[in-house]
């Protein structure tokens, strides 16, 4: 699903964000990627979105190279990614419905198939009776759930999330947390970058550890 | 470095069974889905669109009225000059040749003279006015009509107006000297300068309008420009979650060259409106003066052809205006 091969990426500036970054991750799978602040997590993920080029080595993502990607491709190769912000990015002058719809009317879906995969994406993050309520009504948990259902509704094969759970109590995140798992088991891939390793070692999936932009950790986190 | 071995799914490391996970349906999108895919995104970006000028009707009512003054007046000038050229007959009537004749020529020669010109190639027309017709013109024209009863003779000569098929300095030059040598005129007079003035005048009128015109078009675009830069601003996040979810730039900027589409036409009719009830109000005052003159002359109205032209400019100008802005302003925004 996605493999990093020596990829590196130096800024402008001089700063390097990723060192020779090389694993693989196979499609299916549930990992994490820690580290401390400015260790390249963020880094990583703006590769994976193409919201950055690698400056060096190969980043294959669904078998697209993402080094050479054509500014023309990117919007396509984003819809095969769901995203998850810490902050939620959700629009408040829209209601949970048309949030959560905003995938599926870029894919320019009619009516009925939209509304049927919003509802089906509300349900699994518990959020079907919030349909027509707007983000301000929710709380912050309720918001990430929003913020889930619309990078799942398009049912992507890939799902990123970045600090998805960093303003949500440990109650709120271990319950976020099991959403993911939950999408997990359906077949996305699901990368998180988090830095809370207390919650990561609960978890028990893969962990890549990041510091000062290279690897070094790759293991199933625990205990 | 990691081997799918290493990392077994999920349930599995859980100790669960290890079940084959679903695989994400894909949307493979057959043509009929891509153009509906296409239509909906059109109506949904008018919709949007329509959605947010109404909901700030001050602001989308003074953006299109700041438009419509800015159209309406190139157009105002231009209906004007059309008016002035009107009223100034057309220019084949301005640039008459009056062969005046011999007090000696009767109406018989003088028809016969009309008929000889008329079938000359570069004459489109030739009317014979005899002297008692003249006498009576000129009296009524003249309000000398008592004193010109007192002369012992008719003093006008019978004239001929001819009236040439094209307008052209050298040529008119020619045809008058050839005019002149007829039997029977007297003089043959080609009064130019008053049209070369007049069409210097127009000409001087058309360039200050088109030079207003291109001025008020890019302040048309600079309005247009500025509240679509501020329409961006106020959807930042919204362009950045379209982007990360796949929305491609010119879904991004659909929404925003509908607005400015929509404000041209807000503008256009705002426009139409205004000179049809501006030239309506200065009609009156025109009435007045040119019935001092003894004229009937009266302005005419916005035609519809120029209306509608005004309307599909003013939204063309709205959404090429749109377009730059979201040019500009759209690649500033991350992410790309």
């Amino acid at each position: 699903m996605i493999r990093f091969e020596q990829v590196g990426k130096r800024y402008p500036n001089g700063h390097v964000g990723l060192h020779e970054l090389s694993f693989h991750v196979q499609r299916g799978e549930f990992l994490f990627v820690t580290g401390h602040s400015g260790a390249g997590k963020s880094t990583l993920l703006r590769l994976l979105l193409a919201m950055e080029r690698p400056t060096s080595g190969k980043l294959l993502l669904a078998g697209q190279d993402l080094s050479r990607i054509s500014n023309a491709q990117i919007p396509f190769l984003r819809r095969q990614i769901g995203v998850v912000f810490q902050n939620h990015q959700l629009l408040f002058d829209r209601t949970v419905f048309d949030n959560a719809a905003l995938p599926l009317q870029i894919l320019g879906l009619n009516k009925r198939e939209i509304g049927q995969r919003v509802m089906t994406a509300l349900e699994r993050v518990s959020l079907k009776d919030k349909a027509l309520q707007y983000p301000s009504d929710l709380s912050t948990g309720q918001q990430q759930r929003v913020g889930i259902a619309r990078a799942v509704v398009h049912r992507p094969a890939l799902l990123l999330a970045d600090e998805p759970t960093g303003n949500l109590d440990p109650r709120l995140a271990a319950e976020i947390m099991g959403v993911f798992e939950d999408i997990n088991r359906l077949g996305t891939t699901v990368l998180i970058a988090s830095h809370d390793l207390a919650l990561i070692a609960r978890m028990r999936h893969r962990m890549l550890t990041l510091q000062r932009g290279r690897l070094i950790g790759d293991g199933e986190a625990s205990r | 470095m990691s081997t799918p071995e290493q990392n077994p799914n999920p349930a599995e490391r859980a100790g669960g069974v290890r079940t084959k996970p679903e695989q994400p349906k894909s949307d493979e999108p057959d043509f009929k889905t891509l153009f509906h895919a296409w239509l909906e995104s059109h109506r949904a970006s008018v919709a949007d669109s329509v959605g947010r000028l109404v909901k700030q009707p001050i602001g989308s009512f003074f953006t299109c009225l700041v438009m419509a003054v800015a159209l309406s007046l190139p157009m105002g000038l231009a209906l004007l000059l059309d008016n002035v050229e009107r009223l100034g007959g057309s220019w084949q009537r301005a640039a008459q040749i009056s062969l005046f004749m011999k007090l000696d020529v009767g109406a018989a020669q003088g028809q016969a003279l009309r008929e000889q010109i008329l079938a000359m190639p570069d004459v489109s027309e030739a009317n014979w006015i005899s002297r008692e017709q003249a006498l009576e013109e000129f009296q009524q024209l003249s309000g000398l009509g008592e004193a010109l009863r007192e002369l012992p003779e008719n003093p006008l000569p019978g004239v001929v107006l001819v009236t040439p098929s094209e307008i052209d300095r050298d040529n008119l030059e020619a045809l008058r000297q050839r005019l002149a040598e007829l039997p029977g005129v007297e003089q043959a007079q080609l009064d130019l300068l008053w049209v070369e003035r007049l069409t210097a005048i127009l000409k001087l009128g058309d360039r200050f309008v088109f030079g207003l015109s291109l001025l008020l078009i890019a302040t048309l675009l600079l309005v247009i420009g500025n509240t679509i830069r501020l329409h961006i601003e106020n959807r930042r996040t919204e362009i950045e979650v379209v982007k990360l979810v796949g929305g491609t730039d010119g879904y991004v900027r659909r929404p925003f060259l509908y607005m400015g589409a929509l404000y041209g036409l807000g503008a256009g009719l705002m426009a139409w409106v205004l000179l049809a009830y501006g030239l309506g109000w200065l009609n009156e005052a025109v009435i007045g003066l040119a019935g001092l003159y003894g004229s009937d002359f009266g302005l005419a109205g916005v035609p519809a052809d120029d209306g509608l032209s005004l309307v599909v400019g003013a939204v063309l100008l709205g959404y090429i205006g749109a377009w730059l802005a979201v040019a500009r302003h759209l690649s500033e925004l991350a992410p790309r």
